[in-house]
């Protein structure tokens, strides 16, 4: 198989997963009829009720503090208060919160998509004796919860002196098992007769991983990348056990501290609830954009358990 | 011979970014921790007192303990059921010849994008007694009001509330990806033959989707036993205990208490926890899983 043909066979995996099984255009009888309208109403209503925290997030935010402690709510805010999201935005350095959770984060998906490439190309493209060890490491990792080992892992981060560091922060996260499973499954799908070509044309392993079979799954990197981002922006448990420095800390733990300290626990909610919408907002923004390819981790991920 | 050595070199070395960082951070760990869970130690004392079974035996003698264990079978039932027939629940009705339903999918699947701090700090607020949203819609009902998260009856019912939304969405998906990878000739000859929904829906979908329902059942578990985020923003394992997870337990014990001894031992329990309920479903998925 050369190159472009298994393009052609990554291509039809795509195609594969997107395809919905909706039918059009036929005769449907009344009855049918009725019926899907009724289903349609259901999934619209469920669809709602899942999103409305969200709905209550930003509207809380933009209430006056008399007005959010009315019983019963009001569904709309009286007045606009978009002073609340400036006053909570001013009253913890939130701007360097979103920083450090986006160059944390991204800094461990550069790392990421380096050695979980390397090892997963290794993994199924080269022989050396340990393969079967390694692979069986790496399934132990999945089924671990990573949780459990926290209190090792700070006392060895301790011993290294990288607490309180984004050293720490980034070293601490720049392996991650699920990464190098996903990579694993994406290059088990290519030829190997396309290693064997590269090599017959004098090209080292380091350049075929790199130009020609990265090329080829690219499509399992976007979806690597966009939850490693997800998840690392999102971490809370962990950054927040291995930094004391305010300076620091990533966007949860920072609102977490707002929530706390500044918020006075329900004295300011308006500003608690606004701080909270401009947290999110990056994310739903990313998974309003990317939402096909975030929801793609699910076929990649469920392929996973099936080797 | 040399050449061949050579080559498994440079196979070593491809592996080497991945595997240091998880010798460091992940293996090495992992060892580390069932030593610490035979020693008695603050942080602060420059020896590690070796006591052999001693945290193992006092966690077992102690009704706190026992309290944790019940709570994180409790949460890990309360979310991982609920999250798995609701996701299918939810794929069904999504997968049932309807169009343009990816508004909604894109709606139920967004929960689980967001932060969980985020989230569970405007779900304390709808959980807030007084003035709160749950308390309304319960009103709605003529259900009296509850004190949800400073209730120690409904506050663990809260956090898992909380959970369940994240997740269900995401659950969905995975079933809905399942649905449509079925065989459409065998649903339609199954149809010929005259079988009903149910027993369409029992003798066949049921079983070729399984191979998702272990998958799903197997990281759902071990994200419970993981929770940690909501509890800590909501609850902090209160009021009296009730949502105080084992995992809740090891972080306190930890990092509160500084115990370390105890609180490795409580982790050694976790994972032998997780060891184990993944080798109980493998063995399981021998016998009730259908691969194709």
């Amino acid at each position: 198989m050369n190159i472009t043909e298994a393009r052609k066979v990554e291509k039809k995996r795509e195609l594969g997963r997107g395809a919905g099984g909706e039918t059009t255009g036929k005769f449907v009888p009344l009855g049918e009829r009725l019926s899907r309208i009724a289903r349609y109403i259901l999934l619209a209503v469920i669809s709602l009720a899942l999103a409305f925290p969200f709905y209550w997030m930003v509207t809380s935010g933009l209430k006056t503090n008399d007005e959010i402690w009315q019983f019963p709510p009001t569904f709309w805010p009286e007045s606009i208060n978009w002073s609340n999201y400036s006053d909570a935005w001013n009253s913890a350095p939130f701007a360097r919160y979103m920083f450090n959770s986006i160059f944390v984060a991204i800094s461990i998906c550069v790392l990421q998509v380096i050695n979980a490439s390397m090892m997963a190309y290794a993994l199924t493209h080269m022989k050396f004796r340990l393969k079967g060890a390694f692979t069986g490491i790496i399934l132990v990792g999945y089924m671990i919860p990573s949780t459990a080992v926290y209190l090792p892992s700070y006392m060895i981060l301790n011993e290294l002196h990288l607490l309180d560091s984004y050293a720490g922060l980034i070293l601490s996260n720049c392996v991650s098992v699920f990464a190098i499973f996903l990579l694993r499954q994406a290059f088990l799908q290519v030829s190997h007769e396309l290693v064997e070509a590269g090599q017959l044309d004098g090209a080292s392993h380091f350049r075929i991983l790199w130009t020609i079979m990265a090329p080829l799954i690219r499509s399992s990197f976007a979806v690597m990348i966009l939850i490693t981002f997800i998840d690392q922006y999102n971490n809370y448990f962990w950054p927040m056990l291995i930094t004391k420095d305010p300076d620091l800390r990533l966007v949860s733990a920072g609102l977490r501290s707002f929530f706390v300290e500044g918020g006075a626990y329900g004295l300011a909610w308006p500003q608690i609830m606004a701080a909270s919408a401009f947290t999110i907002a990056p994310l739903l923004i990313l998974f309003l954009f990317a939402q096909k390819t975030i929801m793609q981790s699910v076929n990649i991920s469920a392929g996973v358990n099936k080797s | 011979m040399r050449l061949k050595t050579f080559r498994e070199g440079e196979a070593v070395l491809f592996t080497l970014p991945a595997l240091i960082p998880l010798l460091i951070f992940w293996l090495g760990p992992l060892g580390y921790i069932v030593y610490l869970s035979f020693t008695e130690w603050d942080f602060m004392s420059p020896e590690k007192l070796f006591v052999g079974l001693e945290n193992y035996t006092y966690l077992l003698t102690h009704a706190d303990f026992y309290q944790a264990l019940k709570v994180t079978l409790m949460f890990g039932l309360g979310t991982v059921i609920p999250i798995i027939v609701g996701g299918l629940a939810l794929a069904l009705l999504m997968n049932s010849k309807l169009r343009s339903t990816g508004i909604f999918r894109a709606m139920m699947f967004s929960p689980w994008v967001t932060p969980t701090v985020a989230v569970s700090i405007a779900w304390s607020w709808i959980f807030e007694p007084e003035v709160g949203l749950a308390n309304l819609a319960l009103g709605w009902f003529g259900i009296s009001p509850l004190g949800w998260l400073q209730d120690p009856n409904w506050a663990l019912v809260a956090v898992m509330i909380v959970t369940i939304w994240k997740s269900i969405g995401w659950s969905m998906v995975f079933y809905l990806v399942a649905l449509r990878n079925l065989p459409a000739d065998l649903m339609e000859a199954a149809s010929i033959d005259g079988a009903g929904a149910w027993n369409k829906f029992r003798g066949i979908t049921l079983p070729l989707i399984s191979p998702t329902t272990l998958f799903l059942s197997i990281i759902l578990t071990i994200q419970s036993l993981q929770a940690y985020d909501q509890i800590n923003v909501m609850t902090q394992g209160g009021p009296a205990g009730s949502t105080r997870t084992l995992l809740y337990m090891y972080y306190q014990s930890a990092f509160e208490t500084f115990n370390v001894g105890e609180a490795s031992a409580i982790a050694v329990i976790i994972i032998l926890i997780c060891v184990l309920l993944s080798g109980l479903s493998f063995l399981l998925s021998r016998r009730l899983v259908h691969y194709s």
